[in-house]
């Protein structure tokens, strides 16, 4: 029979139903007699618990609805040909391929970023017109979206109220999720 | 008679958006949440999980069914945190807000089937703790939790081996549950 | 891991590249000592197809809005010395202050709040290219919403 410390070890993985039938059994008659593993195995259920609670009640709180539109105009929006680019070029960084491609692509987007520096407005219109990047929203408590127009090259934060409140009047725009 | 993941894969490959919706509508609440996990805010979370579904969508003909299609968002959406935790590196790794919120959420839910959770000191404990640990630790701990996933398809999603994912997991609740003793 | 040796040598040499384009870099990009910070406040509404001439500049980017009306109210420019900060004051009793944080990249990274009275509505830090803008909306005013047109230029 295992003692006490292995069976600590194994506990997660028994709990998780990783074990082969043999070993679980073998966990499951240990843990029937001894007190001090029931509180071990107690414990840990219970912090189990506590993380599926704290996790699950946050994800209620995404609406599928809103969620989809999003995706959908994800979907529908053109993609420049360079994002497109960066995102195929994820796939080059195997561990072979990364030993030369790395230093190829810091030495090429640090020439590209250079030339800004040595040659301001070299690309035009391009730069002034970049999407502006936001690090961080806090909308204390309110109703907050974070919107990108692919064409304009427009970021918008929109403060909005709650849909009921906002159908008051009739003077009122429509909501800002549609109005998009 | 509801269609399994593989069936609408192959209804979205054949260019069925409805399909697709039916994906998205199965998988958003888990792979958002499996984000949440990984980054500070809800708002960054929601933006990668839309984008998650969004490069999904660009590569469903390229999906060819050799794993199951959640291991396949999964490992999307974590490749996906791990690059925006990238770009917010200048602003170190932080759980707090996301878990503050989220615990305010919680004392929303009306019928609680997690009586215990309702502790408050274990769950202002359990942000703390969970802050703590390294974005490997959380990923396993997060994924697990989420869906109860195998260690066979953590690893997969991860891309290390279930050793890996076993090691993580049992050093990671071990971590917590040290810090959360006086509250277990 | 042991690479072939022409390999060995096209690593050397990118590296060596990126060093010499990256000293280069870091000489040509200068710190601005101010920044000229402009706001533009717009009241947006759906009373009429009235557009302002004076938003010719923004109109493809406040037609993402989808409003029907847009006047602009008030336009605004600061000098922003580096790692200040100044207060705009916006129609309704609301105020916005933006503060300088960083510039890099020809991004110039801002914190901007915008409050009501004493109570702030709206944190956030932004980065947007040196001459470009953002979008800023929603508070309602006067049957319609505020845009705020948020551009920086380092001078």
């Amino acid at each position: 029979m295992k003692d006490c410390e292995n069976i600590s070890e194994s506990m997660g993985r028994w709990l998780d139903g990783e074990l082969s039938p043999a070993e679980s059994e073998s966990i499951r008659a240990h843990v029937a007699q001894c007190a001090a593993c029931r509180e071990a195995q107690r414990k840990l259920e219970k912090l189990q618990l506590a993380l599926e609670g704290a996790l699950m009640a946050e994800s209620k709180s995404i609406e599928f609805e809103p969620f989809w539109r999003a995706v959908q105009l994800r979907i529908a929006e053109k993609r420049t040909w360079y994002e497109d680019a960066l995102d195929w070029s994820r796939g080059l960084f195997t561990a072979s391929r990364a030993a030369w491609a790395i230093p190829a692509l810091i030495a090429l987007l640090l020439a590209v970023a250079s030339l800004e520096s040595y040659f301001p407005g070299w690309r035009g219109g391009a730069g002034r017109n970049a999407f502006a990047a936001v690090d961080s929203i806090d909308a204390h408590g309110r109703n907050v979206a974070l919107l990108r127009e692919y064409d304009s090259k427009t970021t918008v934060i929109w403060l909005y109220e709650d849909q009921e409140g906002e159908n008051e009047t009739a003077e009122e725009p429509p909501p800002p999720g549609p109005a998009f | 008679m509801e269609l399994s993941d593989r069936e609408l894969v192959q209804k979205c490959q054949t260019g069925e958006m409805s399909a697709f919706e039916e994906l998205v509508s199965r998988y958003h609440q888990k792979v958002y949440m499996v984000i949440l996990g990984l980054l500070r805010n809800r708002e960054d979370a929601l933006e990668v999980a839309q984008e998650t579904f969004f490069r999904a969508y660009r590569k469903i003909n390229s999906f060819q069914g050799g794993s199951s299609f959640y291991t396949w968002i999964y490992r999307i959406a974590v490749n996906l945190a791990i690059d925006a935790q990238r770009r917010q590196k200048r602003n170190p790794l932080d759980f707090r807000e996301s878990m503050d919120g989220l615990l305010e959420s919680q004392d929303e839910v009306a019928r609680d089937p997690f009586a215990d959770v309702h502790d408050k000191e274990l769950r202002q404990n359990l942000t703390n703790a969970i802050n703590d640990l390294t974005p490997e630790h959380k990923a396993v701990i997060v994924l697990r939790t989420i869906e109860g996933l195998s260690y066979k398809d953590i690893g997969e999603i991860l891309g290390c081996s279930e050793g890996t994912v076993m090691s993580r997991l049992h050093y990671a609740r071990k971590k917590l549950q040290d810090k959360l003793s006086a509250f277990l | 891991m042991k690479l072939p040796k022409n390999l060995r040598r096209r690593v050397l040499l990118f590296s060596l590249l990126s060093f010499i384009v990256a000293a280069g870099r870091g000489a040509a990009q200068k710190q601005p000592q101010i920044v000229q910070v402009k706001i533009g406040t717009i009241l947006a509404s759906n009373k009429n197809d009235e557009f302002d001439a004076k938003l010719k500049g923004l109109e493809n980017q406040l037609r993402v809005l989808k409003y029907r009306s847009y006047r602009l109210l008030k336009d605004e420019s600061q000098n922003v010395p580096w790692q200040g900060s100044k207060v705009f004051e916006i129609p309704g009793g609301r105020s916005l202050m933006v503060a300088l944080q960083e510039f890099q990249d020809n991004r110039i990274g801002l914190k901007v709040r915008l409050t009501e009275g004493q109570k702030p509505l709206l944190d956030t830090t932004v980065r947007i290219a040196n001459r470009g803008n953002f979008i800023l909306g929603g508070p309602p005013h006067e049957g319609g919403v505020l845009v705020l047109s948020i551009s920086a230029v380092a001078q």
